[in-house]
C-alpha cells in the first residue's frame, strides 16, 4: 500500500494532537473500511430484515450463504490478486501505464468465466432442492466477487484508497437499502440486493480503473507471461487466504459445533458472531500498522535502495538499514501496544457488549481469546507486508504456509478437547506464525545489505 | 596430439589481425618441427568475427576461452570457505599494501596457487555469495576506497576478480606441454604463472608492447569507470580510485607474471627497461628483435634508379596514432625546398575513414594535390625501388616492421622518438652504433624537423648513400629474421631440456 504513506506523512507533519489523530482514523478507514463495512453492512440486512424476512432462520441462511461467498471467492482469487498487483506496480514502476487496463480485462474475463463456471457446477450439483433463483443468484454474486476482489486490490495497488472506501460505502449502503425493499421476497429478495450491490461495486471501480489508466488496447493476457506472473506469490496469496478461514471451516463442517443452514452449507452459530466481532476489534491495529509500516519504513526501505543504486557510502546504506529495522521494530511494538488495549477494552466491556447484542455470556471467553488471535493476525499481516517490501516471496510463502497447516491442525486439535479451548487453536497459530515471522524477519533484516549486493 | 609449445593468447591471434598476430604466425611457421597448442583468450565471443590466419599445419590444438562472457549465477546459498584460506587472501591484500617489499606478495600469491588451481577451498561461488567474501569487501571499503560509492566499488572488485577463478578453470584443464609461452602480461600472463605452478614447466614471455602500460593508457580514457567524487572531494591531480584500482590490480598480474616466466623477452631496450622496472628481474630479462627475411628484399636494392628518388614515404594504416597529418604538414614545407619531391601515403583507410578524409583535406588545403599520393593498400616489394626514405610520424610504435623491411631494400627512414626507432636508427650497442645512422630521428608532431631531417638527406647525395649503406649493414647484422628463429629456437630448446 505504498502511497499512502505521503499523505499520511503529511498528516504527522504538523505535528499535532489533531494532525495524529486524524492520520490514525484516515489510516483505519482505509486500512478497515472495505470490510468493516461488509460485516457491518451484512449485520444491518439481519437488523433490518428481522421483522420483514418470515420466517427469521432466512436471514441466517442469507448471512451464512454471503460469508461462504466472501471465503470461498477470497481463496479462490486471493493467489491471483497479489500476483497481479506485483504485475501492475512492476509495469508502473517501468512507465507502461497503458498495460495496466488491458491485462485487467483480460484476467478479470478469465476470473469471471471461471468464477461463474466453478459456481455453476457447484450449484447444480450440491445444491439439489434449493431454488433455481438463489443458485442463480448465488453464481452471479460469487462471479461479481471474484472480480470486486480483484479490482479492489489492484485499486490498492494503485494507489486510490479514497475510491475504494467510497465505493464500498455506496454498495453496501445499496444492498441493505435494497435488502430492506426486497425483504418481502425473502431470501432471494435479500440475495438479489446483495448481487445488485456487488454489481454496482464492480462497475464503480472497473470505472475508476478506466479513467486513470485508459489505453489503446483493450485486452491482454501479458500479465500471464511465465516471466511477468510469479508463482510465489499465487501461493502466498492462496495459502493466506485458505489459512484465514480453516478454522472457520472447521467449526462450520464439525457436527459438535455446526448445524446445516442451507443446501450442504453449515453454519456454527457460537463461533461465528464472535469472531467477526473480535474481526472489528483489529482497525486500531491496522491503522497503527498502516502508519508505522507505510511511513517511516517505507521511507528508510526508499532511502537504503536509493543509496545502494545511486552509489552512497557503506557507512550510509547501513544506517538507512538500522533505520528501517528500527521502524520495523517500532510499528511491531506499537500494534502490540494498541492491541493489547484493545484486548483489555473486550475484557472490561465484552460483557456488555453481548449483552446489548443479545449474545449468551456463554460466548464471552471464546470472544475474548478471538481479538487475542485477531490482533496477532494483524502483526502477521504487518510482518508478511514488510517480507513483500523485501521481496522475500518464498519466506512470505514458507509463513502462509505454516500459518494455514498450523490453523488447520490446532483448531482440529482444540474441536477435539471440546469448548473451553475453542478458539485457542486460531490464536495459538497465529502466535506460532507471527513468531517464526519475527526469527525470519530479523534474519532477513540482518542479511539485508549482504543479499542486496551479493545475491545479485 | 601432445604439443611440445602452448601458446596463451590474449586478444590476438588468430582471430584478431596485426602485428602481434602476424609476428605469432611467423613464429608458428618458422619451427615446422614443434607442434602448437593455442589458447585464445577473449573479452566476449561477439567481439571477435571469423578466424583471420589460415592455421599452419604444426598447430595440433586451438581452445578459445571469453573472460567477460555472462556466466550461469551460482546458487544462492553457499558454504563459506574455510577461515585459514580467507586469511591467506587477507594476507596476500595486505602485502600489496604500498611498503610492502613486493617479493613477499609474491611469495603470497605463489602459496595461493594451489588453493585457486584446486577448485574447492576459494571457488568463484565463495567470491560470489559467501558471507566471508562479503565482510571482506566491505572491510577494504572502509579502509582504503576514496571514493564514496560503495556500489561502484563493489562492482569494480567483483568484475576486476572474476576472471581469475576462470583462468585457474582453464589452467586446470590445460594440457600439460614442455612449454608454455605468452605473448602477454595480462590475464594470459596470470594464465602463464597459473599453468606453471600446475605443471613445473617453464614460462617463456614475450612481450610486443606493454601491456600493463597500454591498459592504463585504456584505463585512463576509460569513460565507463566511474569517479563519483564530488567538485570539493576531487583532486584534478589524482586519478579516480576505481582506475588507480584497475591499475593496481594489471600491474599485480604483471609482476605475477614476471615472477613465473624465464626468459622474459623484449623487442627492444626502452620496453627491456620498462619490464625491470615494473618488476622483472633484469637476469631473467633479454632482447629478440624482429627480424625480416632478407633474401626477399636483397633484390630490390639494384632495381632502385642511379639517382636517388625524391619520395617520402608513410607506409601504414590512415589512423590518428600514425599521425599521418604531421606527415603532410611536413611535406608543404619539403615542396617548397624540393618542388620535385612527392610524399606517398601506402596503406589502407577503411578503419577510420573520418581521419583519413581529414588527412586528404588537409592535403588539398595545403596546395599538395598533386604532390601528396594516397596509394592505399602495396606491395612493399613494388614500392622499396621507387622510394627515397621511409617515414614514420606515428605517436607510438613498439618495432615497426616498415622501417627494417625499407633497411633491407637500402631505404633509409626520418621517423618520430617512440617505441625502437632511436635504437633502429642510431643503434643499440657500442659496435651497432659504430655503424653510422641509418636514418634521422625527430620529435613528435614536428614536421618542420621532419621536413628539416628528410631534406638534409634527400639533397646530399654523398650523405644519403652512406646512410643507405649504414641501414644494410644494421639489418643484415641485427634484425635478420633467421636470427630472430635462431634465439627463439635456442630459448625454447632451453625451457625443452630444462626439468
Amino acid at each position: 500500500m505504498a502511497g499512502i504513506g505521503f499523505e499520511l506523512r503529511k498528516l504527522l507533519a504538523r505535528n499535532t494532537l489533531g494532525g495524529v489523530l486524524q492520520a490514525y482514523a484516515y489510516a483505519g478507514m482505509i486500512g478497515s473500511g472495505p470490510w468493516v463495512l461488509s460485516i457491518i453492512g451484512i449485520l444491518l440486512v439481519g437488523v433490518l430484515g428481522s421483522g420483514i424476512v418470515v420466517p427469521p432462520s432466512l436471514i441466517t441462511q442469507f448471512q451464512t450463504t454471503v460469508t461462504y461467498l466472501i471465503a470461498t471467492s477470497l481463496i479462490l482469487t486471493g493467489g491471483l490478486q497479489l500476483a497481479f498487483t506485483r504485475y501492475v506496480s512492476d509495469r508502473l514502476f517501468e512507465k507502461r501505464d497503458e498495460l495496466v487496463l488491458p491485462n485487467l480485462h483480460g484476467l478479470l474475463g478469465l476470473v469471471l468465466c471461471g468464477a461463474a463456471g466453478l459456481a455453476t457446477l457447484i450449484m447444480a450439483t450440491l445444491f439439489e432442492g434449493v431454488s433455481f433463483a438463489y443458485r442463480l443468484l448465488v453464481v452471479m454474486s460469487f462471479t461479481e466477487l471474484a472480480g470486486v476482489w480483484l479490482l479492489a486490490v489492484l485499486l490498492s495497488g494503485l494507489k486510490r484508497y479514497k475510491a475504494i472506501v467510497l465505493l464500498f460505502a455506496v454498495a453496501y449502503s445499496l444492498v441493505v437499502g435494497l435488502a430492506y425493499a426486497f425483504a418481502p421476497f425473502g431470501l432471494e429478495g435479500l440475495l438479489a440486493a446483495f448481487a445488485l450491490g456487488q454489481l454496482v461495486l464492480l462497475a464503480g471501480m472497473w470505472w475508476t480503473v478506466a479513467q486513470a489508466y485508459p489505453s489503446p488496447r483493450s485486452v491482454s493476457y501479458h500479465c500471464l507471461h511465465r516471466r511477468t506472473f510469479y508463482f510465489s506469490l499465487l501461493f502466498a496469496g492462496t495459502l493466506y487466504n485458505l489459512a484465514v478461514w480453516a478454522d472457520k471451516f472447521l467449526f462450520w463442517a464439525w457436527p459438535d459445533t455446526s448445524e446445516p443452514v442451507i443446501g450442504p452449507l453449515r453454519g456454527s452459530m457460537i463461533y461465528d458472531l464472535p469472531v467477526f466481532l473480535a474481526y472489528l476489534s483489529i482497525v486500531p491495529g491496522m491503522a497503527v500498522f498502516l502508519v508505522r509500516i507505510e511511513t517511516d519504513f517505507a521511507e528508510y526501505y526508499d532511502k537504503f535502495f536509493t543509496a545502494v543504486r545511486e552509489g552512497a557510502s557503506l557507512e550510509y546504506i547501513q544506517d538507512m538499514r538500522d533505520e528501517m529495522v528500527y521502524a520495523v521494530r517500532q510499528g511491531l511494538g506499537e500494534i502490540a501496544k494498541i492491541q493489547f488495549i484493545a484486548v483489555l477494552a473486550t475484557f472490561v466491556a465484552g460483557p456488555s457488549l453481548l449483552a446489548w447484542l443479545g449474545i449468551s455470556s456463554l460466548y464471552l471467553p471464546l470472544l475474548q481469546i478471538q481479538v487475542v488471535g485477531a490482533s496477532l493476525q494483524v502483526m502477521l499481516l504487518a510482518i508478511l507486508n514488510v517480507l513483500f517490501y523485501l521481496d522475500r516471496r518464498r519466506v512470505v510463502v514458507a509463513l502462509t504456509a505454516i500459518f494455514f497447516l498450523a490453523n488447520t491442525l490446532f483448531t482440529a486439535v482444540t474441536l477435539k478437547l471440546g469448548a473451553p479451548f475453542y478458539g485457542y487453536g486460531f490464536a495459538i497459530a497465529l502466535l506460532l506464525s507471527v513468531a517464526l515471522g519475527l526469527i525470519l524477519l530479523d534474519r532477513k533484516l540482518d542479511r539485508l545489505e549482504y543479499e542486496t549486493f551479493m545475491f545479485q | 596430439m601432445k604439443a611440445d609449445i602452448t601458446l596463451l593468447l590474449e586478444g590476438t591471434y588468430p582471430f584478431v589481425s596485426g602485428g602481434v598476430s602476424s609476428w605469432v604466425h611467423q613464429i608458428i611457421r618458422a619451427f615446422p618441427e614443434w607442434r602448437f597448442h593455442l589458447v585464445f583468450l577473449g573479452s566476449r565471443r561477439e567481439d571477435y568475427g571469423p578466424m583471420r590466419y589460415e592455421l599452419p599445419a604444426n598447430v595440433v590444438g586451438l581452445e578459445t576461452h571469453y573472460l567477460f562472457e555472462p556466466e550461469p549465477p551460482p546458487p544462492l546459498e553457499v558454504p563459506e570457505p574455510p577461515p585459514p584460506v580467507m586469511g591467506q587472501v587477507e594476507a596476500l591484500h595486505e602485502s600489496f599494501l604500498a611498503g610492502v617489499p613486493p617479493a613477499q606478495a609474491m611469495l603470497r600469491m605463489a602459496a595461493m596457487f594451489p588453493t585457486l588451481l584446486e577448485g574447492q577451498r576459494l571457488t568463484r561461488d565463495h567470491f560470489l555469495r559467501s558471507r566471508a567474501a562479503w565482510e571482506f569487501v566491505c572491510n577494504r571499503y572502509r579502509r582504503f576506497c576514496t571514493d564514496p560509492s560503495f556500489v561502484d566499488y563493489f562492482w569494480t572488485v567483483r568484475i576486476m576478480h572474476a576472471p581469475l577463478w576462470k583462468l585457474a578453470a582453464i589452467a586446470r584443464t590445460l594440457p600439460a606441454s614442455p612449454v608454455f609461452h605468452t605473448i602477454s602480461t595480462g590475464y594470459a600472463g596470470f594464465l602463464g604463472a597459473l599453468v606453471k605452478a600446475r605443471h613445473g614447466r617453464p614460462l617463456i614471455l614475450s612481450e610486443h608492447g606493454i601491456y600493463t602500460k597500454e591498459r592504463k593508457i585504456d584505463l585512463l580514457q576509460a569513460e565507463w569507470i566511474k569517479d563519483n567524487r564530488n567538485v570539493f572531494q576531487r583532486d584534478p591531480t589524482e586519478v579516480s580510485y576505481y582506475r588507480s584500482l584497475w591499475i593496481r590490480f594489471f600491474e599485480w598480474l604483471g609482476r605475477a607474471c614476471y615472477d613465473a616466466a624465464n626468459p622474459i623477452i623484449a623487442l627492444y631496450e626502452a620496453n627491456r627497461q620498462r619490464q625491470i622496472q615494473d618488476g622483472a628481474d633484469p637476469a631473467r630479462t633479454r632482447l629478440i628483435p624482429n627480424g625480416v627475411n632478407l633474401a626477399r628484399f636483397r633484390p630490390l636494392r639494384d632495381q632502385r634508379p642511379a639517382r636517388v628518388p625524391p619520395v617520402l614515404c608513410l607506409i601504414g594504416r590512415v589512423v590518428p596514432i600514425k599521425d599521418v597529418k604531421t606527415f603532410i604538414r611536413a611535406m608543404r614545407r619539403v615542396v617548397n625546398v624540393l618542388p620535385e619531391a612527392e610524399g606517398w601515403i601506402a596503406g589502407p583507410e577503411d578503419e577510420d575513414p573520418g581521419y583519413a578524409e581529414e588527412c586528404r583535406n588537409l592535403a588539398a588545403s595545403l596546395g599538395l594535390t598533386d604532390k601528396v599520393r594516397f596509394l592505399g593498400f602495396q606491395k612493399v616489394d613494388e614500392l622499396m625501388p621507387k622510394i627515397g626514405l621511409t617515414v614514420l610520424s606515428s605517436i607510438s610504435e613498439a618495432l615497426p616492421l616498415v622501417i627494417l623491411e625499407g633497411y633491407a631494400a637500402g631505404v633509409p627512414t626520418v621517423a618520430t622518438d617512440v617505441g625502437s626507432c632511436r635504437q633502429l636508427v642510431e643503434g643499440l650497442t657500442p659496435e651497432d652504433r659504430a655503424l653510422g645512422p641509418s636514418g634521422a630521428i625527430v620529435g613528435i608532431a614536428d614536421p618542420t624537423a621532419l621536413a628539416d631531417a628528410a631534406l638534409a638527406l634527400l639533397t646530399d647525395e654523398a650523405r644519403w648513400h652512406a646512410t643507405s649503406r649504414a641501414a644494410i649493414a644494421r639489418v643484415e647484422t641485427y634484425y635478420a629474421d633467421h636470427m630472430m628463429f635462431d634465439a627463439y629456437r635456442q630459448v625454447y630448446r632451453q625451457a625443452m631440456e630444462q626439468h
